[in-house]
């Protein structure tokens, strides 16, 4: 053995736990020692500890202090806290990223859904309209965002241009400068834009259904619509869940596509957690950082509380990966 | 041996005594160069990407100043403002920043938290109004270099004018009831009364509100109203508002006004498709005047300025709105202040003040001799002055006053959803005590 030699005396009790550590497991080969192990450890570690870790850390000790300074910090304990809790604009923006959060990905689910059929059924142009549906996904969300906007101008988006075409005059908005529009507006162009995720993702799960139980359903003269609510849907039921979810934190945390096309606005209508936390640390004229983190802390909480919700939901029905 | 060799008598003679006379000359030549200090590289953010002569007149002096001062380099870059803050407000905190960057006053916090280089002793402060000194002032320094100055003005096509049959009065200012029925007819006649966009700018929406209260308040009362000493709901300041809806529910505003930028109003006014007033700050010529093919207004295009209306009762009709705009700082962690500071003192001479006039055709913070100023757009030019004639400036507009929770519902409120007929005079001003009252 390594550590033990005819001339060295008996080794101290924490030498010997350390050079078992350190020494290589020879019952198992795929095993190695914790040197070795830190040698490829060490620069991923050291990239999340920097870049992930550290930021995450100081966010929640920026949190008790108001940092508005450029040389001095003020200690506050959790008065950031309890300003949150009644701060009128952050409650606006909570619920309209709870709103945003839990209807949306409805529509983005079933959206996908119903574009993966037509194309499990064969629709004409299938091939081109695959790639068609799916090339918003690969769109960034600025490029979405102004796009959206044009289409939704008043004066020659196309919404109301198709709607005066149409003689319905009558129903032409200003539909992303009206508060009670305004965050639908967004959700439809947010569902727009993942689309085709969800098409691609529900159209690999539709094809890697078992074809004998297909089969047999047609065997029984069961209908196109029987089929798809009382077959196809119970047997995609683990993957549509599964981007329920995965759009649920998504949208928790949306940002860019707000920040594009609304700011926010108008009053507050289309704020979200996320562009609030931004204004508060970088739009506003003021320089704190302690009440954004704040913010940030607590939201924070609030997704990993859904998250645990969740997996503790489908724990048992439903094996999650996401 | 070869490297033996390097050390014979003739190899002496051949390659190191001409190496060594090599040296002494080269010494000879390049020393000068050499005892110089070492060049400094000064990097420069301004604002103004899009609007050529305001570009231009600093890319002038910048080239201007490199010439003159071989030691400094100057790397300018043009960033559009949102982009410029969103980046400046995060380097600052990092040491990051650039040595000069562009800011207005309404961002003196960058000042308050130590983040700026006081210009006392790197500028020639003679050479800056008073007022311009003031609005960058801080604990008795000033930090800001106040290159753009304007008047809140309100411009007009004078060809709509003259079609709706509307004639203005010597005085250039109509009166309440004048300018209610003037809206009216605009509209009724399919003419956009007002143009004016909210999409990227927190302030361009209130502009009409706004200086119908100064005139109505007087500019005591005015200054209290914005630092949250006035309550919004008092009756003087409600029936400014009533008016304005009164004209908002009119048509006064484009449909498109919550999504409209504020290079499209632009536009918007004199294009495309077309309006009868725009209000706006001076700095209105910035954008139009460049050829129409780059987005200026159309050659021949009739513009008009008029004084915006005075309510009835109004405590000063005369008075109006100067502020300082675009200006530059220093970054109090430059590397490099002693070129920075050189740099912006070049900049601020009463020449380089005539220069920005004539050029830019706007008002600067830095002092001027009219007198010798010439330009193609001399008629524009002396129609601007004379709305100022007899007039009495209140100095800063509401977001200077306004920070923080307060700023953004002016931005929310006043300046996005009034005009847009969002919201009733009632919440409008509800919502800004509750705002601006909390943190005055």
């Amino acid at each position: 053995m390594a550590n033990s030699t005819p001339s060295s005396g008996p080794k101290p009790k924490w030498r010997q736990q350390l050079d078992a550590l350190l020494e290589p497991p020879e019952a198992d080969s795929r095993r190695t020692s914790w040197p070795t192990l830190m040698l490829f450890l060490a620069p991923a570690l050291l990239v999340y500890a920097a870049l992930t870790a550290y930021p995450v850390v100081r966010t929640f000790y920026n949190s008790f202090f108001i940092i508005s300074d450029a040389s001095s910090t003020e200690f506050v304990g959790l008065a950031h806290f309890v300003d949150v809790f009644k701060d009128a604009t952050f409650l606006a923006a909570v619920r309209n990223t709870a709103i945003w959060s839990m209807v949306a990905p409805f529509f983005d689910v079933a959206t996908g859904l119903l574009l993966a059929l037509c194309l499990y059924a064969g629709v004409p142009l299938s091939r081109f309209l695959r790639v068609a549906w799916f090339v918003p996904v690969l769109l960034s969300y600025v490029v979405v965002g102004i796009m959206w906007v044009w289409i939704y101008n008043y004066d020659w988006g196309v919404v109301n241009v198709v709607l005066r075409n149409l003689g319905l005059g009558h129903w032409v908005h200003a539909w992303i400068a009206d508060p009670k529009f305004a965050l639908p507006a967004l959700m439809v162009t947010h569902a727009w834009k993942w689309a085709g995720f969800n098409m691609v993702v529900c159209l690999a799960a539709i094809h890697s259904l078992p074809s004998e139980v297909l089969e047999a359903a047609e065997l029984d003269n069961c209908g196109w619509w029987d089929k798809l609510v009382h077959v196809i849907i119970p047997m995609l039921w683990p993957t549509l869940l599964n981007l329920y979810i995965l759009a649920f934190i998504g949208k928790m945390k949306v940002f860019d596509l707000v920040w594009v096309m609304t700011e926010g606005g108008p009053i507050w209508s289309t704020e979200t957690v996320s562009t609030y936390v931004y204004k508060r640390a970088f739009n506003w004229n003021t320089f704190d950082l302690g009440y954004p983190s704040a913010i940030a802390v607590v939201w924070f909480f609030v997704v990993i509380g859904f998250v645990v919700f969740f997996n503790l939901l489908f724990r048992r029905r439903e094996r999650l990966e996401y | 041996m070869k490297a033996l060799g390097l050390f014979s008598s003739t190899a002496i003679t051949q390659r190191v005594v001409p190496a060594v006379a090599g040296l002494f000359v080269g010494a000879f030549l390049v020393g000068p160069v050499l005892a110089q200090a070492p060049q400094q590289s000064v990097t420069m953010w301004s604002h103004w990407p899009d609007e050529q002569s305001k570009r231009g007149f600093i890319e002038e002096r910048v080239k201007v100043f490199e010439a003159a001062t071989p030691q400094c380099k100057v790397n300018l870059q043009f960033i559009q403002k949102a982009d410029l803050y969103a980046s400046v407000k995060t380097s600052v905190r990092t040491g990051q920043a650039p040595d000069i960057f562009w800011l207005e006053p309404d961002e003196i916090a960058f000042a308050k938290s130590g983040f700026l280089e006081p210009l006392d002793s790197y500028i020639n402060l003679n050479n800056l109004e008073d007022w311009a000194r003031q609005s960058w002032g801080h604990n008795g320094k000033v930090y800001g270099l106040p290159v753009e100055a304007y008047t809140v003005e309100l411009y007009y096509n004078k060809d709509l004018m003259k079609k709706l049959g509307v004639t203005l009065p010597a005085t250039m200012q109509l009166a309440q009831a004048q300018f209610t029925d003037m809206v009216k007819k605009s509209a009724a006649a399919g003419i956009t009364p007002v143009a004016s966009g909210v999409g990227d700018r927190p302030y361009p929406g209130a502009y009409l509100l706004q200086e119908v209260l100064l005139r109505k308040l007087g500019l005591d009362d005015y200054r209290a109203l914005l630092t949250g000493k006035l309550s919004f709901n008092d009756p003087r300041v409600i029936e400014g508002m009533n008016w304005v809806r009164e004209l908002v529910d009119a048509g006064a505003y484009p449909k498109s006004f919550s999504s409209l930028k504020l290079g499209e109003s632009h536009y918007y006014f004199h294009t495309n498709p077309g309006a009868l007033m725009f209000p706006i700050a001076s700095w209105y010529t910035g954008r139009a005047f460049v050829p129409a093919e780059k987005g200026g207004q159309p050659q021949g295009f009739q513009l008009g300025l008029m004084k915006y209306p005075a309510l009835n009762d109004s405590k000063c009709p005369e008075c109006k709105t100067l502020a300082v705009g675009g200006s530059y700082v220093m970054y109090a962690k430059s590397k490099n202040k002693e070129c920075a500071g050189k740099l912006l003192n070049s900049m601020a001479t009463v020449e380089n003040g005539n220069k920005w006039m004539e050029t830019v055709l706007l008002q600067t913070g830095v002092r001027t001799d009219p007198s010798r100023i010439q330009s193609i757009h001399a008629q524009y030019f002396k129609d601007l002055q004379e709305r100022s004639v007899g007039a009495k400036f209140f100095i800063g507009t509401p977001l200077h006053y306004m920070n923080g929770k307060c700023g953004d519902t002016f931005s929310q409120v006043l300046n996005r959803a009034f005009p847009a007929g969002l919201i009733s005079v009632k919440d409008a001003a509800t919502q800004m005590d509750a705002a601006c009252k909390a943190t005055s």
